[in-house]
């Protein structure tokens, strides 16, 4: 028997503001699955092969690391920047941010450094500026090159291939999870119909459900895998 | 005035020009019972979201009790907690739905954000246990339950909010006969109490017990 209050109808008036966090969070989990499931970036149809591009990269990478002269530096800087000048300002934005962050992170990490033996900080300030140049061009060949290019490429220069399904389930269950995540979520906002005074309690609800779900899936795929005659020798793709 | 009206509306995935829905128009009066009934991908997911507020027409206008349901309106946080108030949810999956650590908590979230008094909330809690006979599982994990469990927990916590209109999207998807049997009695006296319902299934009983309209897609 349905209870009687639930035949009536509920005179509910909201508390405003507030909420806004699961939305944020939604949007940010929903751009960041998308951009992984989707990453077709900016590769175009007569693009250079992705071995091509990883060989280039590398040596780029390599040659910067060696270099000492500011020259370089600053010519690498000029020629990234004008390439990136021709992209939207969105990936512009998400590039930068990224290389940034890491070279935010690097002068930290040399700070003491730089107290300690004020005569290297150039040294120092040369080191974070390379971790930002190399971190733009990891990202411009992440941005430029679909993911399953990219496997393919480590395949052909002989990269383990234990390495490589690592890598490309790791790549899979991020994007499976950022849904469930996404999911959940929603559903969450769907019954947070006034003001939530144990927010943390509820996020943490989330995490916990994340990673039970994250630990059955990896369970169910070994299951899957052993199903299918692995056991536990993986045999090169 | 109806309670829902579509009125010519599109949706396209964002990003993509193909259309999942196109040029659906339709109304549903208080009370009513709308079956949807689609082939795997035909849009009824898509057609949930949007009558959910979850996505939004490329085209075409969806009122709700006469305001019109959009991104900017739901924008604002006081319309957004009316309107999912006013319009319960139970998603195909279940598992998305269950975050708190016991049973009994899944079902107080939704009166507890209303601001309910604590009496107030025990007793919905514990009607709406007892309604979907799950009250035994008030100090289990819901994770931990079986796919019938959760799916009556889910409707629990979807329920003690006490929305005018449920929106279940294959509410018999994974169930066994009891269960579904149970479900089925359940609907048919929630519309018989006057809520409004919209079904998604490919159960014909139901729809005969149910449907006072069917929409093909």
């Amino acid at each position: 028997m349905i209870p009687e209050w639930m035949k009536n109808e509920d005179t509910y008036v909201p508390p405003g503001g507030g909420g806004t966090f699961a939305v944020r969070t939604i949007r940010a989990i929903g751009g960041a699955v998308g951009r992984l499931q989707f990453q077709q970036g900016h590769e175009k149809k007569y693009a250079l092969p992705a071995l091509v591009k990883l060989f280039i990269l590398v040596a780029a990478i390599l040659a910067l690391s060696l270099s000492h002269h500011r020259l370089v530096m600053l010519a690498y800087t000029a020629v990234l920047l004008l390439y990136l000048c021709t992209w939207p300002p969105r990936d512009i934005g998400h590039i930068l941010a990224g290389a940034l962050a890491a070279a935010g992170l690097t002068l930290i990490l040399v700070l003491p450094a730089m107290f300690l033996k004020p005569e290297g900080v150039s040294g120092n300030l040369n080191l974070v500026w390379k971790v930002f140049l190399s971190v733009v061009m990891v990202s411009i060949f992440n941005h430029t090159t679909q993911w399953n290019h990219i496997t393919g490429a480590l395949r052909r220069l002989h990269v383990p291939g234990i390495f490589i399904f690592t890598l490309d389930i790791t790549l899979k269950y991020v994007v499976l999870l950022g849904r469930f995540i996404r999911d959940v979520l929603t559903a969450y906002i769907h019954r947070a119909v006034g003001r939530n005074d144990k927010k943390y309690q509820s996020v943490g609800g989330v995490m916990g459900l994340t990673f039970l779900r994250g630990t059955e899936m990896s369970r169910e795929m070994y299951e899957a895998m052993r199903c299918r005659g692995f056991t536990d020798d993986y045999k090169g793709l | 005035m109806s309670l829902i009206e579509l009125k010519d509306v599109s949706y396209a995935y964002p990003g993509e020009t193909k259309l999942v829905i196109k040029h659906l128009s339709l109304t549903l009066e208080r009370g009513w019972c709308l079956v949807v009934r689609g082939d795997n991908g035909s849009g009824k997911t898509t057609l949930f979201r949007i009558l959910n507020g979850l996505a939004f027409p490329v085209e075409g206008r969806y009122l709700f009790d006469g305001t019109e349901i959009t991104e900017k309106y739901l924008g604002v946080s006081r319309n957004s907690k009316l309107f999912h108030k006013r319009v319960g949810y139970l998603f195909q999956n279940p598992d998305i739905m269950l975050f708190n650590g016991r049973v009994f908590d899944e079902v107080a979230f939704g009166p507890r954000q209303m601001g309910l008094s604590d009496a107030e909330v025990e007793m919905r809690t514990k009607d709406c246990l007892d309604l979907f006979g799950i009250a035994d599982l008030a100090d289990k994990a819901p994770y931990h339950l079986s796919g019938g469990q959760k799916k009556r927990v889910a409707l629990a916590a979807v329920m003690a909010l006490n929305p005018e209109v449920i929106v279940l999207d294959e509410p018999f998807a994974g169930l066994d006969g009891k269960t579904r049997e149970f479900l089925g009695g359940f609907l048919a006296e929630l519309k018989e109490s006057g809520k409004t319902l919209i079904v998604a299934t490919h159960d014909d009983r139901l729809q005969e017990a149910l449907a006072d309209q069917v929409l093909e897609l």
